[in-house]
């Protein structure tokens, strides 16, 4: 597009994109899996050097150049690892990207952020996220229309939202 | 901030109920929207933080836990909740010898896969249930204690699907009445534990065991 490759700012580029193809490969992959880390490294050194030979021509965003870099890698590995792995794949529960919450501080101070909410945000939380019913479920639950279900759990995600920032 | 059409997927994207398409259309679209990535990055944390504070947080909504123990033959009302957990394994032996059925359980150890190499960890046994046929919805769940400070993940299943998931630091888990509601009468399901290290590493897992239970009362 505008930018000629001796414009890219690799830099800038890495800063801003490791964390986006982290998340991709955490979520993929799992974050129990060790090596989840290096397949990161691995993404982002190919990124740049593609960018470095100007294999990034603007025919898309960065971003889509990024991601499909980001899924090739990811479909590599698990097909690697699925011959390795004889079982077949089990069910995927939630499991975040996040799973060990580094921060034990910052998490309790979210926990209690979330105690303190009204009881009808708590509970909002509660089945839809802890729980996992679909929002239909909660409504039905709740007796509320599944529409009102989605502004509680917007209002009480806003609320945290901000105490998140801070 | 002008809302994002994109960041209503955002929910069903972390708990992966989108469709393949869609999910790679929000991926693609994450790669390209720094405010989605963002608020995507912040929910996930959120959810991360209620899975892991959840039974502290949410202790209000827990159902109180009921005795059901006089709806069981009188010989055992007495039993403490340890005798209880004994009383369910020799059951299980007792089904075994009895009538010759296995129960779902295998004494090996689990293997799993840790940079590579196939480990074989230890294995958890779980206590209760382990026999088909309760007469009432399973209302909690039991399994060996491993040591301390590990940190265990209950999955419910119905056939191969997820119902339900967990955390815990304890050896049980005492479903809510909500939960206890997502199972019906006569159908098929299994429950597993696995344990995970402070570092967050899986170290043991138990192997699924079937249950089932017959009327709804
Ligand atoms: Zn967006």
């Amino acid at each position: 597009m505008e930018k000629r490759k001796k414009d890219i700012d690799l830099d800038a580029i890495v800063a801003k994109y490791r964390p986006v193809v982290s998340f991709r490969v955490k979520k993929s992959i799992g974050v129990r899996t060790p090596d989840w880390e290096d397949v990161v490294n691995e993404i982002m050194i190919n990124v740049v050097e593609k960018l470095k030979k100007g294999e990034f021509r603007g025919d898309s965003s960065i971003g889509t150049f990024i991601y499909t870099i980001t899924s090739r890698r990811i479909i590599d590995f698990i097909r690697k690892k699925s011959k390795v792995l004889k079982h077949a794949p089990e069910p995927n529960p939630y499991l975040s990207p996040q799973e060990h919450v580094e921060n034990r501080e910052r998490a309790q101070w979210i926990a209690d952020s979330i105690e303190k909410l009204k009881p009808k945000y708590k509970e909002i939380l509660y089945l839809y996220y802890y729980q996992e019913l679909s929002r239909e479920e909660v409504a039905k639950k709740l007796n509320i229309s599944p529409r009102r279900v989605s502004e509680r759990v917007n209002y009480a995600q806003k609320l945290l939202r901000k105490v998140m920032r801070e | 901030m002008k809302k994002c059409h994109f960041e209503n997927l955002i929910d069903e994207y972390l708990f992966d109920k989108l469709d393949e398409k869609q999910k790679e259309k929000f991926e693609e679209h994450y790669f390209n929207c720094p405010q989605c990535f963002e608020k995507m990055n912040q929910t996930d944390e959120m959810i991360a933080v209620i899975k892991a504070h959840g039974s502290e947080i949410f202790r209000d909504f827990y159902a109180p836990r009921k005795t059901r123990r006089s709806r069981l033959e009188p010989v055992l009302a007495f039993l403490t909740p340890r005798q209880w957990a004994m009383a369910a394994v020799s059951a299980a032996l007792i089904l075994v010898v009895a009538l010759g059925v296995i129960p779902n359980r295998k004494t090996t150890s689990p293997e799993f896969l840790i940079n590579d190499d196939l480990v074989r960890g230890s294995s958890i046994t779980l206590i209760s249930p382990v026999i088909d046929n309760l007469d009432q919805v399973p209302s909690e769940f039991r399994w060996q204690r491993l040591r301390d400070n590990i940190e265990y993940k209950l999955f419910i299943f119905h056939q191969k699907e997820l119902l339900w998931t967990t955390t815990t630091k304890d050896n049980f888990v005492t479903l809510s009445e909500n939960t206890m509601s997502l199972m019906a009468p006569n159908k098929k399901y299994s429950w597993q534990v696995k344990a995970f290290s402070p570092e967050g590493f899986l170290i043991a897992v138990s192997s699924p065991v079937q249950f089932n239970f017959v009327t709804s009362k």
